[in-house]
């Protein structure tokens, strides 16, 4: 079955309208009320007399009249001053290019979404529902609450934008360093929920495309800054490798391990060209860095040339340089153990002691990989069993357990 | 939009009945930054500790009069500004530059408008 002339609108140009329409009347509910009511007209509409030719200018140009009365019902229309006198529909707007006839006010949306005044823990949901048009259940998929509890934080959020008097406008540049990093922030958390799952399943895989989309909407309007086009080149190259991440039988294969020939090559190319924009601004910061480990792991061509483990270990301190954290220095020993040798890598972690690792997986599969290459059988296959406590994702856990199975084997040569 | 700015800092350091040598600092640098607020400044003032704070609270309909603030807290609401703002970032950007002596919080609460219905 082909999807339908107002899914296929909705898809395309959804969250598209619903940012135009939220920063018009700078008010998310209206906007979100008013598209929905668009969509229902049109469900029941087109399928008797048709689908207009343009159907996200139909959407658009509807939804905005349906804001225009919502806001007359409620008398308050004063309050609310929208941008410009309520527009006739004209036969004219239905011809128009939609790109032309919906302004792009994306960007202006994130940054409501991500303003520091919202709840941190509100902000990527916020993004994702406002900004990339996901159903409330995807995200609560995603994010492992319920979806009551998730609309619950969205209304919240919503209200407190409201209220508070969250502006809907894009902050000046004297305003960016915190802004611009709240936003990232976000978009990270946003990413890492959908990256973190190895498998790609169910809800993740879509979610991934959005974050291509969106990373590229705020490096295109912010062109002169280094972190957003720094980050849009690392989600790439971070999708670019996810047809490798599985092996045939469904567990985890570390990046070291994947073929270089499985890599997606056009996205590994456009996130060089974001790259090079971001390089070229000559403004060091740490999301440069972390796109240039991305970028090194993907300029291998194929398992015959040696991983680049000096580069790393390089790029890692210099994202030290930038400031000290702890998981970089998690991921510095594992290139390390690569480059100086197993024992100056343990010495590094065992100097890593802080409470909070014990509850970080990748502490404890690196400790595991360290002992077993050290020929400490014991301390881990214990470490092994600490990473599977922490009840790692499918295809994280077949890749634990694969190893820690190959460990009892050897171990048991070793004894005889 | 109207919001208030409430400033709550530890008032130890402002020493009993609020008499201290940082009383002296900061009070001329509240009377700087009002002047350089200008009309967005409201209305705005200091209040005396905590210790000459009484309470009335209504507990199922019955009134009692307690000594003291409302709630112990670590820091204390020791000022206020009302303030006319286009936004919130207008009214965080006020914030940021109102007077603490070391450390303290404003907390930035938009003013209820009534309805329009109600104001007319």
């Amino acid at each position: 079955m082909t999807p339908s002339a107002l899914e296929s609108a909705v898809r395309a140009a959804g969250a598209r309208i619903v940012a135009a329409l939220a920063a018009r009347f700078r008010n998310l509910d209206l906007a979100e009320e008013a598209f929905a009511d668009a969509c229902a007209r049109a469900a029941r509409d087109w399928p008797q007399g048709g689908a207009p030719d343009n159907p996200a200018g139909w959407l658009y140009r509807t939804a905005e009249r349906r804001a225009f009365d919502a806001l007359r019902a409620r008398k308050t229309r004063e309050r609310f001053a929208p941008d410009a006198p309520e527009p006739a529909p004209s036969a004219e707007d239905l011809l128009m290019d939609d790109n032309v006839l919906i302004p792009d006010e994306r960007l202006r949306l994130i940054f409501v979404c991500c303003h520091p005044a919202v709840a941190v823990e509100a902000r990527a949901a916020l993004t994702l529902r406002l900004v990339c048009g996901l159903s409330t259940i995807e995200i609560a998929r995603a994010f492992l609450i319920t979806e009551a509890a998730l609309s619950q934080r969205l209304v919240r959020a919503k209200r407190k934008i409201a209220q508070a008097g969250v502006p809907f406008e894009v902050p000046g540049p004297d305003a960016w360093a915190e802004r611009l990093d709240a936003v990232l922030t976000t978009l990270e958390v946003a990413y890492a929920k959908a990256h973190e799952d190895a498998a790609g399943a169910g809800a993740h895989a879509g979610y991934a495309e959005e974050m291509l989309g969106l990373t590229r909407v705020l490096a295109d309007l912010l062109p002169t800054e280094p972190e957003p086009l720094a980050f849009a080149a690392l989600v790439r190259y971070a999708e670019a490798r996810r047809p490798a991440r599985l092996d045939a039988r469904g567990a985890m294969n570390p990046l070291s391990d994947q073929d270089p020939a499985l890599w997606r090559r056009p996205l590994i190319a456009e996130a060089d060209a974001l790259f090079d924009r971001a390089l070229a601004t000559k403004a060091p910061a740490p999301r440069v860095t972390q796109a240039a480990i991305h970028r090194a792991w993907c300029a291998r061509q194929s398992l015959a040339e040696p991983p680049p483990w000096r580069r790393i270990l390089a790029l890692y301190d210099e994202l030290l340089s930038h400031g000290d954290d702890i998981v970089v220095r998690l991921n510095r020993a594992v290139a390390l153990a690569e480059v100086e040798g197993v024992a100056a890598a343990l010495a590094e972690v065992d100097a890593l002691n802080s409470p909070a690792l014990q509850q970080f997986l990748p502490y404890h599969a690196l400790r595991a990989d360290l002992f077993r290459r050290a020929g400490r059988t014991l301390d881990a296959c214990a470490a092994y069993e600490a990473a599977l406590a922490l009840g790692p994702a499918l295809a994280e856990r077949a890749w634990l357990q694969a190893r820690r199975d190959a460990l009892g084997q050897s171990g048991r040569e070793n004894e005889t | 939009m109207q919001y208030m700015l409430m400033i709550y800092e530890d008032e130890r350091i402002y020493g009993p009945d609020k008499g201290g040598a940082a009383m002296r600092e900061i009070v001329p640098r509240h009377m700087a930054f009002g002047k350089e607020l200008g009309s967005k400044r409201l209305a705005g003032g200091g209040l005396a500790s905590t210790t000459a704070a009484t309470t009335v609270r209504t507990i199922a309909g019955k009134q009692t009069i307690h000594d003291g603030p409302f709630a112990e807290t670590r820091e204390q609401l020791g000022g206020y500004y009302v303030i006319d703002a286009p936004d919130l970032d207008a009214a965080i950007a006020i914030a940021r530059k109102v007077p603490v002596m070391k450390d303290g919080s404003i907390e930035i609460r938009p003013v209820l408008v009534p309805p329009p219905a109600m104001a007319g």
